[in-house]
């Protein structure tokens, strides 16, 4: 449990909150992060592993007019990414593109493609289709949902449709399932809220207050994890909503996000407010096992495999890379990244 | 000697030869057809046979033997010759006078003959005459003799006549002197008399006859049924029962009917026994119970005498024996079920055991021992496992029954203390009341239990093993923290849906460190005092495991209280969420006093602290915690007093410039305070406020504030500052996150310009005096 510091670092200017694996780049293992700062000029650092893996190398640094809430990468095209970014009463969401000529260190400035400016109250985050070469994105605000249509070659974005999830669900973030692209879960206040895309409509909800966090499963189908205030992290099936199929303590205070590896099965990741990442295996019983065999056997293996707790500030920003998806990427509140190898914990095979 | 014999052999045979050869049908063939042979095997020996050659013999005797040799032979020859011719005479004799005789012999039966005809002819007439005669006398008398044997035979019918006139006073008789045996004889000797005639003219006969019978079988059927009759006589009764053509087999189901009848009864009287023993105590029991083994006694006579009349019905009795131990065996799981005493139990058992005993003698092969050790294996094992359940149930019953006080809010001094006394107290009490009930089992030797008594040890411990680990499950199920996959359990329905207490989890918490700490030591050393003699040693009884037991239950008591805690926490959280979501920090005004978001956390504080300080131990050493607290790693960051002391005036000093702040934080080493959780106040209530801080300067950094904001939110850490000193036990971690706070706000704030002390002080001030007035006149 000792979180001995193999990994590597790398220190941005200002405080910051939130990090993406940049999934189009095929070449090199690289993330994107953004700063968070009310009076300061914030900035955007496109970070990239060197060839050795022991450096973290700035590819890029660019500007960016707001101090940013949320980024997400677009999955087919590594230049582009969106933000959500605010200051004191202002908010807003757009994509932007990293220019051509970005060698020069100097922060040139980001060229802003599209402006998703139809949200009325705080946006939340942004998604983008969940893998290939698709148009679709949603952005997410505190009552409403927005599928936009997004053209990269005219640039510009429309609002395809939208839907308003009601004032008092205040919603506060959102994931893609990777299995069926027409389904997306939304944290909100009192509950988790399932959402099929073709009819903008909400499918079904977990009751359940407080969720934080939540990412779809990967590799298993229906799995879906969720990360709380309090109790800490809930794995669900979506089929059987009532209970989730495994809990994990979390962490000591807030879970702040949990990401599953896209790689590894159970293999789930989750930073929390307690300034640690704590990486987990976890195995729900799968359907076809009669779920009495988990009671058992008390004696269950500890589900943490570590727990990295070598920061100095709460983390928020975590991200797996999809090259390498043993590698992740994690940001604490003091701006600075780590990116660790979880190799030497994975269970031998 | 030996020559003499060869010779007179030699002489013998060649004799016989002789007379063979003379006899013989056709002497001559022999020596005419093989005359080539007797030369070929030309032999000295072959002088004696038929095919005899005598020049060869000649010229072989020639060529073989010397002069004096021929000589010798001659002169043997000769004398040879010389005998046979002397024999040939003799023979020659001896036949003829052999045909002289036989002439004569048959001479004089040729005279004897001629006279015997005559003879002959006089006998036949002699007999001719004699049965002329007898025939004569045969007519003559044949008539007299029918007569004669007519009446005899008229005589014998009505001698039988008579007998059967006779015999329903005869049976009549034989019924006064209850001669039933020979009433029966005489009975089945005119039955085929009454069977060919007796329609028509024994008719009265054979009724007055059939009427006695019928009195007879009465009788005898009183006599089988009478228990004062010898067994004897009674097996007797139903041998002449079958002989009259009773239907035994009635008589045996109605026998055996009664007897069942018995059973039924001797059961309405053990209810009875069972009754008094519980309305009167010992005194009845032990009359009754004699009442009732006088009872038993009675049964084994019966069917000890229904063994002999009907002996091939043993398949029945055992039946029947191992219905009354059956029975026994269910009356005893009946008051299982209602949870009797052992003592009431060892009482039952006893009284089995001593029916048992009887029936055995009486009935040695229907195997009652063993199935009555089978039962009163399976009695006990559920009289076992009865008294955990029950134990199970009193201990949930008084919790739910904490729970339902708690929620009827009803008003104690310390509610919760009380009602944490309660429960250990029935824990304590109930576990003890359960080993002794099953030590008093053991305690008693009675031979059923004895044999038993190993695996009713290992019940006992399997069943405290069991009991500890549903307590277990029940605890977290009342907490909330197990979603239990039977949701239908007896007990928990209230509870489930309604949301969960905290104090009750808390209470469950406490709980569960005294049984860790201190029940299961307790019970333990009771458990192996009394299996000390038990084969199994402390260590292999796989059963018990205490220290299993303690784990589950450390494991489960920390886990409650980080369940209260977060159940406390998350009350808090809703707090600081409505303080944080609802005003718009960007156009906050001017501070005026301190939030009353404050107040709100503080009152809730205060009822954690009061429900803490009434259950909860207080930490030993409450300086020294923080050393001791999660292990090396607090070590490791050294002295956090005085960082935080540095912390703190630098903080002071540097408010109004966040760049000094920042390298301050950049030169402070962190600060550990997420510590584990103790089972002592200080400890509980300084995580609640430590998670509480967080929490607060998590929702500030997810905001903005315009510099009013700013300064409210100082406003109201510095008023906590104050409060929370007294409180906490980790004054320094606690002062670090109130400064965090503020460092955050700052962080977040557009115009981060600090309120001045004095201003800070006054406000502080004012409110404390306002709270302090608010709660006098509340008092």
């Amino acid at each position: 449990m000792q979180g001995g510091s193999n990994g590597i670092g790398y220190s941005l200017k200002y405080q910051a909150r939130c990090i993406a694996d940049v999934k189009a780049d095929t070449d090199h293992t690289s993330f994107l992060t953004g700063t968070l700062s009310l009076k300061e000029e914030n900035e955007v650092h496109l970070i990239r592993i060197s060839s050795t893996g022991t450096e973290l190398i700035c590819e890029g640094l660019f500007s960016h007019p707001n101090e940013i809430w949320d980024l997400a990468s677009c999955p087919f095209d590594q230049r582009i990414f969106s933000t959500v970014f605010s200051s004191g009463e202002t908010y807003g969401a757009a994509i932007w593109q990293i220019p051509e000529l970005y060698g020069q260190l100097n922060s040139p400035q980001l060229e802003r493609i599209a402006s998703l400016d139809a949200h009325s109250s705080k946006i939340k985050c942004t998604l983008w289709w969940p893998t290939g070469r698709h148009d679709k994105l949603v952005s997410i605000d505190e009552q409403n949902l927005f599928l936009w249509s997004f053209d990269t070659s005219k640039k510009n974005a429309q609002v395809q449709s939208q839907e308003s999830a009601g004032v008092l669900h205040s919603l506060s973030g959102g994931a893609w399932d990777p299995h069926d692209y027409n389904a997306l879960a939304l944290t909100s206040e009192s509950s988790v809220q399932l959402w099929d895309l073709r009819t903008m409509k909400k499918t079904n909800s977990i009751d359940h207050p407080h969720v934080r966090n939540l990412d779809y499963n990967v590799k298993r189908k229906y799995m879906l994890v969720t990360a709380e205030d309090e109790s800490g992290i809930h794995i669900w099936d979506l089929r059987m909503l009532k209970f989730p199929v495994l809990d994990l303590p979390g962490h000591t205070h807030w879970t702040w996000t949990v990401k599953c590896n896209p790689e590894y099965e159970d293999l789930i990741l989750s930073a929390g407010t307690d300034s640690a990442v704590n990486l987990w295996l976890a195995s729900p019983p799968s359907g076809d096992k009669p779920t009495s065999e988990s009671f058992d056997s008390p004696k269950s293996v500890d589900p943490l495999l570590n727990s990295y707790t070598d920061y100095e500030d709460s983390v928020y920003g975590l991200a797996w890379s999809c090259r390498e998806p043993w590698i992740f990427a994690s940001l604490s509140y003091d701006g600075r990244v780590v990116v660790e190898s979880t190799k030497p914990h994975l269970p031998r095979k | 000697m030996g020559v003499d014999d060869v010779l007179l052999d030699d002489k013998a045979k060649r004799m016989r030869d002789l007379l063979s050869s003379f006899y013989s049908p056709d002497p001559t063939s022999p020596s005419t057809t093989t005359p080539n042979a007797s030369s070929r095997f030309a032999t000295l020996d072959t002088i004696n046979t038929t095919t005899f050659d005598a020049d060869q013999y000649m010229n072989l005797l020639v060529q073989k033997s010397n002069l004096e040799g021929l000589l010798q032979r001659h002169v043997d020859m000769a004398a040879e010759i010389k005998n046979l011719d002397t024999d040939l005479q003799m023979l020659v004799y001896e036949n003829y006078n052999k045909f002289v005789s036989a002439t004569d012999a048959i001479k004089r039966m040729k005279n004897n003959i001629v006279g015997m005809e005559t003879n002959m002819e006089q006998l036949l007439e002699k007999i001719m005459s004699v049965q002329s005669r007898s025939d004569g006398v045969n007519t003559s008398l044949f008539e007299k003799r029918e007569h004669i044997e007519k009446l005899h035979r008229t005589r014998n019918l009505l001698r039988k006549v008579q007998f059967i006139y006779d015999l329903p006073a005869r049976l009549a008789k034989c019924i006064k002197s209850e001669a039933y045996a020979d009433a029966v004889k005489y009975y089945i000797g005119a039955m085929p008399i009454f069977k060919i005639y007796g329609d028509s003219s024994f008719q009265d006969c054979k009724r007055a006859s059939e009427e006695a019978v019928a009195t007879i079988i009465k009788a005898l059927q009183g006599k089988v049924f009478s228990d004062s009759e010898s067994i004897q006589a009674r097996a007797e009764a139903v041998m002449l029962l079958k002989q009259l053509d009773f239907l035994v087999n009635n008589l045996k189901v109605q026998l055996f009917e009664k007897l069942e009848q018995f059973l039924v009864d001797l059961h309405l009287e053990f209810k009875e026994i069972r009754n008094a023993s519980s309305d009167l105590g010992g005194i009845s029991v032990s009359i009754s119970s004699s009442a009732h083994e006088a009872s038993i006694h009675e049964f084994a006579e019966a069917v000890r005498a229904y063994q002999v009349i009907f002996p091939d019905s043993e398949q029945q009795l055992f039946r029947l024996a191992k219905d009354l131990a059956t029975k026994h065996f269910e009356a005893t799981k009946q008051q299982i079920k209602k949870q009797l005493s052992s003592a009431d139990l060892v009482a039952m058992l006893r009284v089995i055991w001593t029916d048992v005993l009887l029936m055995d003698e009486v009935l040695p092969e229907a195997g009652l021992r063993d199935f009555t050790f089978e039962a009163a294996h399976d009695a006990i094992k559920q009289y076992v496992a009865g008294r955990f359940s029950h134990l199970l149930l009193d201990i949930s019953g008084t919790l739910v029954k904490v729970h339902d006080n708690q929620k009827g809010v009803i008003e104690e001094e310390c509610p919760l203390q009380a009602a944490l006394e309660i429960s250990k107290k029935a824990l304590v009490q109930g576990s003890m009341d359960a080993l002794l009930d099953t030590r008093r089992l053991l305690d008693e030797n009675l031979e059923v239990l004895s044999r038993l008594t190993d695996l009713i040890i290992e019940w006992v411990r399997e069943g405290f093993q069991d009991f500890f680990r549903n307590l277990n499950d029940q605890f977290l199920m009342l907490s909330g923290k197990k979603y239990s996959a039977n949701q239908d359990l007896t007990f928990g329905e209230g509870t489930q849906g309604d949301k969960v207490l905290p104090e009750l989890v808390l209470l469950l918490a406490q709980l569960s460190v005294f049984i860790e700490q201190n029940a299961i030591t307790r019970i333990t050393e009771e458990i192996f005092s009394f299996s000390g003699g038990g084969t199994r040693g402390y260590e292999t009884s796989p059963a018990f495991i205490p220290a299993e037991i303690c784990r589950i239950f450390r494991s489960a008591g920390e886990e409650l209280l980080q369940h209260y805690i977060s159940l406390k926490t998350q009350k808090i959280l809703i707090v600081l969420k409505k303080r944080f979501t609802t005003p718009n920090w960007v156009k906050h005004k001017e501070p005026r006093e301190v939030h009353m978001f404050v107040d709100l956390l503080l009152q809730e504080l205060d009822t954690i602290l009061n429900e803490v300080k009434q259950i909860l131990p207080e930490g030993l050493h409450p300086k020294h915690r923080r050393t001791d607290s999660n292990g090396s790693a607090t070590s490791s960051r050294s002295n956090p007093l005085r960082d935080d002391r540095l912390v703190r005036s630098n903080t002071q000093k540097a408010r109004s410039q966040l760049l000094e702040s920042h390298l301050a934080k950049l030169f402070k080493q962190k600060m550990e305070i997420f510590t584990k959780v103790e089972h002592a106040q200080e400890s509980v209530i300084t995580t609640i406020i430590k998670l509480f801080l967080k929490s607060l300067q998590e929702f500030v950094r997810l905001q903005t504030f315009n510099r009013s904001g700013f300064q409210q939110i100082q406003l109201d850490i510095h008023f906590l500052k104050t409060t929370l000193k007294h409180t906490a036990e980790d004054e320094a971690a606690i002062a670090f996150l109130l400064d965090e706070v503020t460092v955050a706000a700052a962080e977040r704030c557009l115009d981060p310009i600090p309120l001045e002390q004095a201003i800070l002080d006054r406000l502080t001030q004012a409110k404390l005096a306002k709270n302090s007035e608010q709660s006098s006149t509340s008092y």
